[in-house]
């Protein structure tokens, strides 16, 4: 049970992590929260159901297209409604909100009530280290996840973009003084937070297929990351996915199931409490 | 001047005392639907205190809206306290959890409030569905009525009473010296404190009074459904209070009761419709939340402005009210 | 200024009304009301109900209608919450003034409309929510003319537990009433049978259920009786089978449909091969010629044969309201509740008659026979009970 739990946990702090980066990536350029995050991941399994099981495209070219077109889908909606919110942070908002009701009915009117699920990459189920059986799908999701989540910290680290990123959400004044355009990078950084948000959705909708409204548990929780990781703090936001996905596991095998999601809000409540920077965060005058 | 505002006085009373006698001249469903608008002019008008005078964006509104519920509607269904006693004991309970949500985050600023909000929201939704015994889960639970004589004509006094009360709470706050300190607050953080505005007190009173009302709103609305359901507190209320208040008009005084009658009274119409209407509410709360943030309100009033200016003084720039 | 507004938003209101109250435009039907979830979680159950709606309208229509004029149903949204539905079947009787309500499909908002239909006096036969005190309130105007929890679990479930020799059992409860509520009967009947068992409860809500898996693998039962509805059940489905729980165990779905609905398959794979769901239809399993030409007339409707059972229950609703009307002679309320109470009509599922004696839920019930099917390679063949089985269970 233990062992199990922890390994569960993992696998769903994993995508947890992936989730929050999204909105941690958004949050620290862009000082925005995207209320409709969970509505992209959703979307992002839409599509991947539409490209795999209904056009028969390779599930792996379906998944790459699928967030490409969210990530587009993210600039259009960068463009169009988060332009003018700028330096108003719950005019964003409020409008995000709104815009996740949109997607919300709008799926549920396109793609009906039933969940959609893109077809598994593998089947069956591992004897994990002799102690349980886990169903290959998750480790592969977990696998695939770990793997995102290293690309990203690489093009932070590595590339010019990444470079621009760290510049801008440490100091954005700065940045632009150095000549960085920030309108685009606003634009740039916006898809990328929707694409993240659509990496998780395509990696776990084979496992918890996708439905209307599945999208508003995923977007609280990888609201409750970037708090507990620190606004902004990659790292952080990492760290802060596998502890919530540990914890409510732990939760769920030895407290009880009926209250697995509480304790992640206990948490948020405590962290704001005790440390209201996060885990990693810089704590702020 | 001096005749208008009289002539304008005397309109309103008289548009007042219609609206009082208007449900005499209609069925009960009629009378239902003026009923639920009413609640959600007072749940649009109490949020729109914070939302439109603070700047500060609450997702919890509807969650303090189903404390109030719950707490009056557990005394009275359980324990046998009447139900206006139940009402009082609601709006207080939302009362002091406004106040404990409020100092816990409202001095951290904007996106924690919205944040902490919302996992406060979802808390709630948790216990009330696994505290099956007590709040009767989704299920919802049987409360008995505010009158011993159900009347949908009396429940709409009520209910008309509980909206002047809020929109008279509201409107002697925000004229009042600390309705100064509201807009101060919102328009600049920085330089209200440095005028010795105390931006953390003015905020966690706002957030108080807010969900005081919320819960007087809900406790209200239990009593006349005599149902208590976990949609109560739930994030589609949320969403149609926030809806009504953008659309009519966001931190205006009459934008919460244009957008909750006109959305109560449209979402009947399209009701028709299904699936449609939740998207077709979404969309036009989309269009004006973008390209007119002050809402219905500020469209007719930039309308109405440039009408006077045109007319009245073609060559005077305009003068505010 | 500010009071011009003021008085602009009282003149919305009221002009709003004025519009709102528009005529309506009269035909001279006899209506009817239908209460279901058309949009939310359990849509499917209203699309199943439509088409039921379509089907027995037809055939009312064809036989002459309702009181020489034609049947009309006014199907009302309900979107599975019980506030909804209460304003809802009140919107149907105020506003549409319907002679009486049928339907519902959720327990928890059938137990908010019968608080509606008893104060407004309107007979209303609930279809498929199962939640005992529907009945069990013995309220007057309120009728059921389909399964109860404790119905299912006395004359199917736990019956076919002892058939099949289980020893341990364990219940999985969604935290709702029908949940909670056919677990509690369940292991009553579990006890008084003399089956060890264990339960837990789950969040309906819930896509991960490893951890409760966990928990049901260690107690190592011969069969779960699932009592979770909507698309958590396939979720339970598929990770049963990941973890290995089935096929050493049976999985039974207690409430049925969700193993019938269209995307069944997708979403649990070969997982979901041997599960046993509970049902009231089964295509070779045709208790009266009614079945055999609602069939028929199904599948020249909709090219197809039905799938989800809620369409014929509703339907069978629909036949029993007409002929209680016709009998009554008129849709006053009192003499439509008489002539429910007498009612002895052929349908679908075999001769519906309701209780009359007071105390249980028994009173003003039909309880309409149920079958245990299990998936056998894509088919589904009927196990219980034994005189209209079609094969035998595979483990």
């Amino acid at each position: 049970m233990l062992a199990l739990s922890i390994t569960n946990g993992l696998v769903i702090g994993i995508i947890y992590a992936l989730t929050a980066l999204g909105v941690s990536l958004v949050v620290g350029i862009m000082n925005v929260i995207n209320f409709a995050h969970g509505e992209f991941y959703i979307l992002a399994g839409y599509f991947s159901y539409l490209f795999a099981h209904t056009m028969g495209l390779d599930p792996v070219v379906a998944m790459v297209l699928s967030i490409a077109a969210v990530f587009l889908i993210g600039i259009v909606v960068e463009y169009t409604l988060i332009r003018p919110t700028y330096g108003d942070d719950l005019y964003s908002l409020i409008l995000t909100f709104i815009l996740s009701i949109v997607m919300q009915s709008t799926f549920l009117l396109v793609f009906g009530p039933f969940p959609n699920k893109p077809p598994n990459w593998v089947k069956g189920a591992t004897n994990v280290f002799g102690l349980f059986l886990y169903g290959n799908q998750r480790l592969a999701a977990l696998i695939a996840g770990a793997a995102v989540i290293a690309l990203f910290f690489a093009m932070l680290k590595l590339t010019w973009f990444g470079r621009m990123i760290r510049a801008t959400s440490q100091d954005r004044e700065m940045a632009e003084l150095n000549g960085i355009n920030t309108r685009r990078l606003n634009m740039l950084s916006f898809g990328m937070g929707c694409a993240l948000a659509a990496a998780a959705g395509v990696i776990l909708s084979p496992v918890f297929p996708v439905t209307p409204s599945a999208g508003v548990p995923v977007a609280l929780t990888a609201f409750v990351c970037v708090v507990l990781g620190g606004m902004g703090s990659m790292w952080g936001c990492v760290a802060g996915g596998l502890v919530l996905g540990l914890v409510e596991n732990l939760g769920a095998a030895f407290v009880s199931t009926g209250y697995k999601h509480v304790f992640m809000y206990l948490i948020l409540i405590l962290v704001l409490l005790i440390r209201p920077s996060g885990l990693f965060g810089r704590s702020e005058t | 001047m001096d005749m208008r505002m009289t002539k304008n006085r005397w309109l309103l009373a008289a548009g007042l005392v219609a609206f009082a006698l208007l449900p005499w001249g209609l069925g009960v469903y009629h009378q239902h639907i003026m009923i639920v608008s009413l609640f959600y002019v007072m749940m649009a008008a109490s949020w729109n205190l914070l939302a439109g005078y603070t700047g500060q964006v609450s997702f919890g509104h509807a969650a303090f809206a189903g404390i109030g519920a719950y707490a009056s509607g557990i005394l009275a269904a359980k324990a046998g306290v009447n139900p206006w006693v139940g009402v009082a004991a609601g709006t207080l309970l939302a009362a002091i959890f406004g106040f404990l949500v409020g100092i816990l985050c409202l001095k951290l600023g904007g996106i924690y409030l919205s944040l902490t909000t919302l996992g406060f929201s979802e808390i709630l939704h948790i216990i009330i569905n696994n505290e099956y015994e007590i709040t009767r889960g989704t299920m919802g639970l049987q409360v008995p009525g505010l009158l011993s004589e159900y009347s949908k004509l009396a429940y709409f006094y009520i209910f008309l009473a509980g909206a002047l009360l809020t929109l008279g709470v509201v409107y002697r706050l925000i004229h009042s010296d600390l309705g100064l300190n509201f807009r101060a607050v919102q328009n600049d953080e920085r330089a209200a404190a440095s005028l010795g505005v105390d931006v953390v007190k003015v905020r966690v009173l706002a957030f108080t009074v807010s969900s005081a009302l919320a819960g007087m709103a809900g406790a209200l609305y239990g009593h006349y459904l005599l149902l208590i359901t976990p949609q109560i507190p739930s994030l589609d209320q949320q969403f149609l209070v926030l809806s009504m208040t953008v659309i009519g008009g966001m931190g205006s005084f009459v934008g919460p009761v244009i957008g909750a009658f006109g959305l109560e009274i449209l979402s009947e119409y399209i009701r028709a419709y299904g699936e449609y209407h939740v998207l077709a509410f979404g969309l036009v709360a989309l269009a004006v939340a973008r390209f007119a943030p002050r809402g219905m309100v500020g469209i007719f009033r930039s309308v109405w402005e440039r009408r006077r200016q045109a007319a009245v003084h073609p060559s005077l720039p305009a003068e505010s009210p | 200024m500010k009071k011009r507004l003021f008085f602009l938003s009282v003149m919305t209101a009221v002009v709003g009304m004025a519009l709102v109250c528009a005529p309506v435009y009269a035909v001279d039907t006899v209506k009817i009301g239908v209460v279901g979830p058309r949009t939310g979680d359990a849509a499917a159950t209203g699309k199943a109900f439509e088409e039921g709606i379509q089907l027995a309208t037809a055939y009312v229509n064809a036989k002459g209608g309702i009181l020489g004029k034609p049947l009309e149903i006014v199907f009302e949204d309900t979107a599975g919450a019980p506030d909804k539905a209460a304003s809802g079947f009140e919107r149907l009787v105020t506003r549409d003034k319907v002679a009486m309500v049928l339907g519902e499909s959720h327990s928890s908002s059938a137990l908010a409309e019968i608080e509606v239909a008893n104060r407004l006096k309107v007979p209303f036969v609930v279809v498929e929510a199962w939640a005992d005190p529907i009945t069990a309130k013995n309220y007057r105007y309120v009728f059921r003319a389909g399964p109860s929890n404790s119905g299912v679990v006395k004359d199917t479930i736990a019956k076919w537990v002892v058939h099949e020799g289980f020893k341990k059992a364990y219940i999985v409860a969604e935290n709702t009433d029908w949940g909670l509520g056919i677990a509690e009967i369940s292991e009553a009947a579990l006890k008084a049978a003399g089956v060890s068992y264990a339960s837990l409860v789950t969040e309906r809500k819930s896509q991960d259920h490893y951890m409760e898996l966990a928990k049901i693998k260690e107690f190592d039962p011969d069969v779960v009786l699932a009592f979770i509805y909507g698309t958590g059940l396939h979720y339970f489905v598929a990770q049963a089978g990941e973890v290995g729980l089935t096929p050493k165990a049976v999985v039974l779905d207690g409430a049925g449909p969700p193993s019938l609905w269209p995307d069944f398959w997708t979403n649990v794979g070969d997982y979901g091969n041997l599960e046993c769901f509970v049902s009231s239809m089964h295509k070779q399993v045709e208790l009266t010629p009614l079945a055999t030409q609602y069939r028929e007339a199904y599948v020249k409707a909709f090219g197809q044969a039905p799938t989800d059972y809620k369409s014929r229950s509703i339907y069978d609703a629909i036949l029993i309201a007409a002929d209680a009307v016709n009998r009554a002679g008129a849709t006053d309320a009192e003499k439509v509740v008489d002539a429910l109470e007498s009612t002895a009509l052929l349908v679908t599922r075999g001769t519906a008659r309701f209780g009359t004696e007071k105390g249980g839920p028994e009173y003003h019930q039909w309880m309409p026979p149920m079958l245990v099917i299990q998936w056998q390679n894509k088919e589904q063949v009927v196990l219980y009970p034994p005189e209209g089985a079609t094969g035998k269970l595979k483990r």
